[in-house]
């Protein structure tokens, strides 16, 4: 169907190609996956599959042959014109990021129906009409009739990613390109999003490019895989095979990253449980306001009587999807957020009865590491004044000198050399400035620490690092960890116990393992049904292979 | 433990990044430019010899000519050039500036006394009378408001037309030499554009920054009162203002400045409640950090690039508003200034093009280049238009 051979991009004015000798082939009706981490160049692959790089590229060279009834063409070598006839038509895309990918000033019908008549200029109004709820029925948007009437902005993120694959559909392609197509959307919308394509494949017989990082995504749906490594192609073969037995280094790599593939923690040293932190119905109620007086009309009940404790080294995951307010519920436990009702005691005192300076004194105790490495340190300072700061502001350390001293121990126990002082955040991967945010945490010496998303915005192998690093740091410093995160995998491998949140409240809460082998809650049972594992598909896949 | 060499901070790269780009190296070559003709301007243009040789020997009547606001501005230059040399931080440094410069003002004012009768024909006869055996003179030998009345027959002139007398831009209908007064009005063409700039700036950042921090009833209070001054037109303001209280050119600046707070103070509100949100903000909360320490170490910074774009733009916009009532013949009296040039060069019955293109042309240059820094400085701290540095993000498809 298509053949990409010997595919290299470069930016204008770098030498350094991006990517680099790429060949690849997909048959019809196939399946194929193409993997890599952040910055491997699988996205540059695809937009250049469609000619859509950005100014800042020369022109690919390589040849991209697409077969279609009137024989093969050479995408690269054909004109602007005869590209259009290509996109849309004969291949479709779908991008990462559903929530800006349709234009919020035209209907969802409107949108699907300009792509049509683009490429059937000889449908009708009426027949154009007709296909478009055809195809909106076919990707399973729950009445199509009133979705075709109405703007994005009333669609869920999911139901969006829908409309975008109606969208690619509409002209029935015969490739569909999918750019990271679920990285956005909650583990139980992915579920159903990978399911509706693997279908729609099946039923319309097109072959899809699926760009992905995530293994068990490929191990769920993939026929074949191939992984993509610094812009080169380093290995490619049926997708059970690749992740059954992985032929390059930089592959067993990524699969011995995956949680579930990570050696196991070391443990904690089995003493006094001591409990740290009791929370109480604890509740965060934001007021809906209408009008020129900004009355409260209503309240959006983000965090609705949540009741938990933790004990010294405990690691306790939240999990939940997105809205389910486990990142109102960890500020709402720092008072970064004024909680609405409840309590929260740290060693029997009540947070919420503290004024201003108390609960600056008590803030040494319970530190916070954020989700996204780009934002959480401030650009202007140094990493040095980044960590001394906080230490001075609680007098901790006799004068600089010694705070120099602690913050370098600290830059030690998060593996970072000692030069990392004199720099300044913009210097740092993504990884890096996670383990620099979570210095900052520890140069206080604090007993909690509360984890928001802190691996989502990683790739697979540093969060395999980071992973470590603070397992070490809970079994060394006996630290308590409340640990947040959309991942069921990170929490199999870090946590204790858990806590499943929905909609602002509690749904289960109880022993990690305990709650995913019986979960109680339904909720529970949909949502661990949902994760796309590894070893799971292969044993299935292998047990069928043998009958 | 030794000092390791440090990466460039933030504010240096952006330095960088600004001086990359040719619009903003020539506007800033043309306003310092401005900012030496300004400070040395006595000894550009002046009737006054900087130097002569009479039979009591050497003496200099440019220097018993000056007044108070000429050695408060060289004074404030030569502090200038000392402190950028001298070490310490860049806020300490700029503190002292300010210091010695309410310093030098004051004794200025205390010690430094012209004549209060400027005879400006005095050397020129005694010259002719062959009294001094030497005399250096200052690049072009007219002050500003020489109006030559020792010579019969001055009035306009085209450039370089008489022989005797060279003046390269001509004269005005007083017969006072254009590039002499253009000199001149220089100071008042930066100083309008500074002063009131700062005084919106101080406004601006203080307002818009408790909006933008403490929020709800605050912000709702500030925004009403900046819907308020937005509604005022500030050039009837100023025509209302000099038509009661006569014209000067302080009242000028502290209108200007009182009326153009409202957008400053709506960026910096915009960029507090932003950062507020930041990861960065949260932690150095969550860290017990002081509220001073989260206003000015780790909020401010990072909310006054766009800030400092607006205020070049508003620095044109100030020097325009001066140049606009100056033409409208509602600014300085006897002092030169360029709208007040242009005025001028409608008012006469011919058309004159030296006394309209010369001051025009100062004028266009001047907003040209601070516009031209403007954009370079938005263009550098805009993080979507950063050109050739490293890849650019590849997931901006969608």
């Amino acid at each position: 169907m298509l053949r990409v051979q010997d595919l290299t991009i470069r930016l204008r004015h770098q030498d350094q190609p991006l990517v680099e000798g790429v060949s690849f082939a997909i048959e019809r009706g196939e399946l194929f996956c193409l993997v890599g981490e952040s910055g491997s160049g699988k996205s540059l692959t695809a937009l250049a599959i469609m000619r859509i790089l950005d100014r800042g590229f020369l022109p690919p060279s390589g040849q991209v042959w697409l077969k279609g009834q009137g024989g093969t063409q050479d995408l690269l070598t054909l004109d602007e014109h005869g590209m259009e006839g290509v996109r849309g038509d004969r291949v479709g895309m779908i991008f990462q990021e559903p929530m800006t990918s349709l234009n919020p000033v035209w209907t969802v019908g409107q949108q699907i129906m300009e792509v049509l008549r683009l490429h059937r200029p000889e449908l009708d109004a009426e027949a154009a009409r007709r296909r478009t709820l055809e195809v909106l029925a076919e990707v399973q948007l729950p009445d199509p009739e009133r979705r075709f009437e109405e703007f994005p902005h009333k669609l869920s993120g999911g139901q969006r990613q829908r409309v975008m694959i109606a969208m690619a559909l509409v002209a029935e392609p015969d490739l569909l390109i999918a750019d990271e197509p679920t990285t956005a959307l909650d583990v139980t919308i992915q579920a159903e999003i990978l399911k509706l394509i693997d279908r729609l494949r099946e039923k319309n017989g097109m072959s899809v490019l699926l760009i992905t990082h995530d293994f068990g995504v490929v191990a769920q749906v993939g026929d074949r895989v191939a992984v993509m490594h610094r812009g080169k192609l380093v290995e490619q073969g049926a997708a059970r095979t690749v992740i059954a037995n992985p032929g390059h280094v930089y592959t067993r790599q990524l699969i011995r990253a995956l949680p579930e593939n990570l050696p196991p923690l070391p443990p904690v040293s089995a003493g006094s449980r001591d409990t740290l932190l009791e929370v109480q119905g604890l509740r965060v109620h934001f007021p809906v306001l209408k009008g020129l007086l900004r009355r409260p009309v209503d309240y959006v009940r983000a965090v609705d009587d949540v009741s938990f404790d933790l004990s010294a080294g405990e690691v306790l995951a939240v999990v939940g999807e997105s809205g389910s307010g486990k990142t109102t519920l960890g500020r709402a436990v720092l008072r970064l957020i004024e909680p609405t009702g409840g309590s929260v005691r740290y060693r029997g005192n009540a947070m919420e009865t503290l004024d201003r300076k108390a609960l600056r004194k008590a803030r040494r105790h319970l530190q916070v590491v954020f989700q996204d490495p780009a934002s959480s340190l401030n650009p202007r300072l140094t990493i040095l004044t980044t960590l001394t700061e906080p230490m001075a502001a609680h007098d901790i350390g006799a004068d600089h000198d010694e705070r120099v001293e602690r913050a370098l121990k600290v830059l030690e126990q998060v593996a970072l050399p000692p030069d990392t002082l004199w720099r300044y955040p913009h210097e740092f991967s993504g990884g890096q400035r996670q383990r620099i945010g979570i210095a900052r945490a520890l140069v206080l010496d604090p007993d909690i620490i509360i984890c928001d998303e802190v691996t989502s915005a990683l790739d697979v192998s540093v969060q395999a690092e980071i992973l470590q690093i603070l397992g070490r740091l809970r079994a060394e410093r006996k630290l308590a960890l409340l640990f947040i995160t959309h991942n069921m995998g990170v929490v199999e491998y870090l946590s204790d116990r858990m806590l499943v949140m929905k909609d602002g409240r509690m749904e289960e809460i109880g022993a990690t393992a305990e709650v995913i082998a019986r979960p109680k809650a339904d909720y529970t049972r949909h949502l661990l049904s949902a994760v796309p594992r590894v070893a799971e598909h292969l044993g299935r896949a292998a047990a069928s292979g043998q009958v | 433990m030794t000092e390791q060499p440090r990466s460039p901070s933030w504010s240096r790269r952006i330095l960088g990044e600004v001086l990359l780009r040719w619009g903003a190296r020539l506007g800033l070559a043309w306003i310092a430019l401005l900012t030496l003709v300004a400070v040395f301007a006595p000894l550009l243009a002046n009737t006054h010899p900087l130097l002569v040789e009479d039979a009591e020997g050497w003496h200099s009547p440019m220097l018993t000519h000056l007044t108070p606001a000429d050695t408060a501005l060289l004074g404030a230059f030569f502090l200038a050039l000392v402190l950028l040399f001298s070490p310490g931080a860049p806020l300490w440094r700029f503190l002292s500036w300010l210091g010695g410069l309410a310093l030098i003002g004051a004794l200025s004012l205390v010690l430094v006394s012209p004549p209060a009768l400027v005879v400006y024909e005095q050397y020129r006869e005694a010259e002719a009378r062959g009294e001094y055996q030497r005399v250096v003179r200052a690049p072009i030998p007219y002050s500003a408001k020489d109006y030559l009345r020792d010579y019969a027959d001055t009035g306009l002139e085209s450039p370089r037309s008489s022989a005797e007398r060279l003046h390269w831009f001509g004269t005005d209908e007083n017969g006072a030499d254009v590039l002499s007064r253009m000199i001149h009005a220089t100071r008042i063409a930066l100083s309008i554009g500074f002063i009131a700039t700062g005084i919106a700036l101080v406004i601006g950042v203080i307002l818009g920054g408790l909006m933008g921090y403490f929020s709800g009833i605050v912000d709702i209070i500030g925004m009403r009162l900046v819907e308020i001054f937005e509604a005022i037109p500030t050039l009837f303001l100023l025509l209302t203002f000099v038509a009661f209280f006569g014209r000067s050119l302080y009242l000028m600046m502290l209108i200007i400045g009182l009326t153009s707070w409202s957008g400053y103070a709506r960026y910096v509100r915009a960029e507090f409640l932003r950062l507020r949100q930041q990861d960065f903000v949260q932690g150095a909360i969550a860290s017990g950090l002081s509220l001073p320490s989260i206003l000015f170490r780790h909020m401010l910074p990072n909310g006054m690039a766009p800030i400092l774009v607006a205020a070049s733009f508003g620095v044109a916009s100030a020097i325009l508003a001066e140049a606009t009532l100056s033409f409208l013949g509602l600014g300085l009296v006897d002092d030169p200034s360029w709208g007040q040039m242009l005025n001028q060069a409608v008012q006469s019955s011919t058309f004159n093009w030296w006394m309209a293109a010369f001051p025009g042309g100062a004028i266009f240059l001047t907003v040209f280049a601070y516009n031209l820094i403007g954009e370079a400085l938005r263009d550098a701290v805009d993080p979507h238009s950063q050109s050739g540095r490293s890849a650019p993000p590849v997931k901006a498809a969608a």
